[in-house]
């Protein structure tokens, strides 16, 4: 319960900050911290706007994505806390629930019947598809290094001690942010500010939608980066008490979405044929936390 | 901590397959060099001082600072092109350097031997065969030295597990081919850079009897 009220507290300022530090890096001031927010809210008010074309999976298919991240949140845990939900083998529950979301978005972009939105869509799917073992390899070498299976018994059981798990845990942090970059289409696969249909991925994807769809989307858009960031933490956290835990989280949600905003800033988007080799190297250093683990548990020496 | 530094020495691996500029490789040469000097520094504790000394300041001197300025001059007196211009993909770059690495880990993990450590075998190994791959896979002479560095420093990282029993020989070996190496390709480019204009190896298939 802790997670999900602190996860969605840090996910109503994360894109701000990410906002006003490209502003500040590029020498604008920016809109305020809660701006994002306030444009959900105003597009909450609004009705959408349905293709004739379209067919109800359109139609649901934005209620299905937000929900699916909603559930994705659940088994999020805080440190020694369970998440609201919590089993055995709870992280592949979380992986594939928000493909499970990614999938109706890319079904409901491609019923609109619009070329673009198919081309987005191909692509939003093969960049999940190749960040996908990443994650798992990630997630199934903490779990042989701890011994456990779900998220809340992996992170309590991680002890960072010696300086290889410093390292494994530096490395899991870039492995998880730039997971976090491919989930969210953010910047060195796909720049959300392009303006031309024929270079976005995830924003051609949402041409169509509109109004409360749109806000509901922008929604899981936000809470999925502070989901992300809440992963990251409990990387860290072991066990230490809450009056200590809960500033040093808002602390690690601040940083990361201010090393996010750095990264939109200082890259330039890759290549749309450098994104596979990149993508994959996040399954290579994946691999080298597989073999640290392999290494800490003595199986290799 | 030396771990540490070896992990980051197999991801500068990574991160030389997908490069795709010249001035990348060469910096990359520079920061292996610089992982190197802390490996030396915090692997051999045992020999004595000025032979430490003068392992410190080859790793120091020679691999991150000498090499390096060298061949960026090379680059910019021979007006090589900025792009490293593979054979292959750099994806399949990639692809194979994982492989390397997961192979060798596979190899060093069936030897049951209790003398070697491990941690260095496979790092060394791995980095012998990446800087084979490299030579075997780029087109221009420059790389083809770069490669050649890079297998120096998988040697420098071998003799580095065993460092503390005979150091010196090991090491003075490894600078020596460094030196001879950039030497004479240096001077072998620089008359090549001269005459030509070109030093793109693939034109040699060119050449045929009449």
């Amino acid at each position: 319960m802790l997670s999900l009220v602190l996860t969605v507290i840090a996910a109503l300022f994360f894109t701000g900050i990410v906002i006003r530090t490209k502003s500040l890096a590029s020498g604008r001031k920016g809109p305020g911290i809660m701006q994002p927010i306030k444009d959900v809210i105003r597009l909450f008010k609004k009705g959408a706007v349905y293709s004739e074309t379209s067919s109800f999976i359109f139609q649901i298919a934005p209620t299905i994505y937000l929900a699916s991240i909603v559930m994705a949140m659940l088994v999020v845990p805080f440190g020694q806390t369970k998440g609201l939900l919590s089993f055995s083998c709870d992280f592949i529950f979380f992986a594939y629930v928000l493909a499970l979301g990614k999938f109706f978005s890319i079904i409901s972009a491609m019923d609109t019947g619009s070329s673009f939105e198919g081309m987005g869509a191909s692509r939003e799917a093969l960049y999940s598809m190749f960040a996908e073992p990443a994650f798992f390899i990630l997630m199934g070498s903490f779990a042989l290094l701890t011994g456990y299976t779900s998220f809340q018994e992996i992170f309590a059981a991680l002890h960072i001690g010696s300086y290889i798990s410093y390292a494994l845990a530096g490395l899991a942090t870039f492995v998880l942010i730039m997971v976090a970059m491919i989930e969210n289409s953010r910047m060195p696969i796909d720049d959300p500010k392009t303006h031309l249909e024929l270079t976005m991925v995830h924003e051609v994807m949402i041409l169509d939608n509109s109004g409360f769809d749109l806000g509901l989307i922008l929604t899981g858009g936000y809470l999925k980066f502070a989901i992300y960031g809440t992963l990251i933490f409990n990387l860290f956290i072991g066990i230490i008490d809450y009056q200590y835990a809960i500033p040093l989280f808002f602390i690690v949600q601040f940083l990361m979405a201010v090393i996010v905003g750095l990264i939109e800033s200082f890259s330039a988007r890759f290549r749309m044929n450098h994104n596979a080799q990149f993508i994959v190297a996040l399954t290579s250093v994946s691999l080298l936390i597989f073999f640290g683990a392999l290494l800490m548990l003595g199986k290799f020496n | 901590m030396i771990h540490v530094i070896l992990i980051v020495f197999i991801i500068t691996l990574f991160y030389l397959s997908i490069a795709n500029r010249m001035l990348t490789y060469v910096k990359v040469l520079a920061l292996q060099g610089v992982l190197l000097f802390f490996v030396a520094f915090l692997q051999l504790s045992e020999i004595n001082t000025l032979n430490l000394i003068f392992i410190l300041l080859e790793t120091i001197v020679f691999k991150a600072i000498a090499v390096p300025l060298f061949l960026g001059y090379l680059l910019k007196r021979n007006n090589i092109t900025r792009e490293a211009e593979p054979f292959l993909p750099n994806f399949v770059s990639l692809i194979i350097t994982t492989a390397i690495v997961v192979a060798t880990i596979l190899l060093s993990n069936s030897i049951l031997d209790s003398h070697l450590d491990k941690m260095f075998f496979v790092v060394a190994l791995s980095t012998l065969f990446t800087g084979l791959y490299f030579i075997a896979s780029r087109r221009k002479i420059i790389t083809h030295v770069m490669g050649y560095m890079v297998i120096e420093n998988g040697v420098f990282v071998l003799s580095m597990a065993v460092g503390n029993e005979m150091p010196m020989m090991v090491n003075l070996g490894v600078m020596l081919d460094i030196f001879a190496s950039v030497l004479i390709l240096g001077i072998f480019l620089n008359k090549i850079g001269d005459v030509f204009k070109d030093v793109d190896v693939d034109q040699l298939t060119n050449l045929k009897d009449y």
